[in-house]
């Protein structure tokens, strides 16, 4: 004890938040992250039916919460190859270059209506700018759904960017919208 | 020109139909034919779009033109017309009908399994067929949609062959009452 001294502390320190802060295992056959955009001014719904996502919450202990979210570009799925098809190459999302997208919090607050708000950075097409997420939480014992929303810019990251630039062919705006069911991790 | 066909020539209704029809018949087929060789850019999408647009037109066009002529008689054939060429080309015309009708509704069927957008002129939208994307039927809807195309292709090659054929050959009235009017009754006496 004597020999490990300040570092010893500090790992204890920290293996002691980390438990404190619950940890949960996302359940993908019942999660879901969607977006929505238009084309040709018509609304779409695609979804990504890959990604990863490490969720650290506690409604109340927002200051250790933590999402680490990682996305499989490539299982892009808006109900129409052609544009699945487009969409996936250099004009668009470009996957031979870009396969993943990843969101990680930096930090989270309380609006003053109450809402919670994660802020955090979004990689996409190696852009990486700062996005505010909507989250909404609801325990329901060792099990949680979690809501969370967030607007982006397409063109904030250079999908669809020159010739493909005209929003009322392709929207500007996105929505994101992510349904995760959690199972508490022991 | 009369407003309704009478016994020897079509009315104004009837003429506008389908020289209307027909160009835009025209027009869908080196659309069509032209917008599938284009590489993928907006302009692509456009024309997809007006390709549509136009079809859809078609439909309602030609919709309107079989109420309008369940309504009035058609002129008489040519007198000296044999049988077999009366029943030939009420035929062709009935089949004609149906592929006008059955071109566009394909159209709207591929696009519907395509989940495509279905916007006429930027006016308005069109509900899918399908109730959303089916790849399943969707290479059967384009299999047919181009059949259809071939075939329409075929019947109007006849159309218009048939049509030159009275004008020239039989030297009758046929062509030219579905375009400039029929000549006099008393005309043929000079």
């Amino acid at each position: 004890m004597k020999r490990c001294g300040g570092l010893c502390i500090a790992m204890l320190l920290g293996w002691a938040t980390a438990a404190l802060a619950q940890t949960w295992q996302v359940d993908a056959t019942h999660s879901a992250l969607t977006f929505t955009n238009t084309y040709q001014n018509v609304e779409y719904t695609g979804q990504f039916r890959r990604f990863d996502a490490e969720i650290v919450y506690d409604p109340n202990d927002l200051a250790h919460a933590k999402f680490d979210v990682s996305v499989d570009i490539a299982s892009l799925d808006t109900q129409n190859s052609e544009r699945d098809h487009t969409a996936l190459g250099a004009d668009f999302f470009d996957t031979a270059k870009f396969p993943k997208a990843h969101f990680v919090t930096t930090a989270f607050r309380k609006t003053t209506d109450g809402r919670v708000v994660a802020d955090g950075v979004l990689t996409l097409r190696g852009v990486g700018k700062p996005v505010a997420l909507t989250v909404r939480f609801k325990p329901d014992g060792d099990t949680a759904t979690l809501e969370v929303t967030a607007q982006l810019k397409r063109l904030d990251f250079g999908i669809g960017s020159g010739q493909w630039a005209d929003p009322s062919m392709i929207g500007n705006g996105v929505i994101v919208r992510g349904h995760l069911l959690l199972h508490a991790r022991p | 020109m009369p407003l309704r066909s009478t016994e020897q020539g079509w009315g104004a209704l009837v003429r506008t139909f389908h020289w209307l029809i027909a160009v835009l018949i025209v027009a869908q087929g080196v659309i069509g034919l032209t917008m599938v060789q284009m590489g993928l850019t907006p302009a692509k999408v456009r024309v997809f779009a007006l390709h549509k647009s136009i079809g859809m037109t078609i439909l309602a066009l030609v919709l309107l033109r079989i109420a309008w002529r369940l309504t009035e008689r058609r002129p008489a054939d040519p007198a000296a017309m044999p049988r077999w060429q009366r029943r030939a080309a009420h035929a062709l015309h009935l089949a004609l009908y149906a592929l006008i009708l059955a071109l566009p509704l394909s159209g709207w069927w591929f696009n519907s399994t395509a989940n495509a957008p279905l916007v006429w002129f930027g006016w308005f939208d069109l509900p899918s067929l399908t109730g959303g994307y089916d790849p399943i039927w969707k290479p059967r809807a384009l299999l047919l949609h181009q059949t259809l195309f071939w075939i329409l292709v075929a019947l109007l090659a006849g159309h218009v062959g048939a049509a030159f054929w009275h004008h020239f050959r039989e030297r009758d009235d046929v062509l030219r009452r579905m375009t400039i009017g029929p000549r006099k009754r008393n005309g043929e006496a000079r």
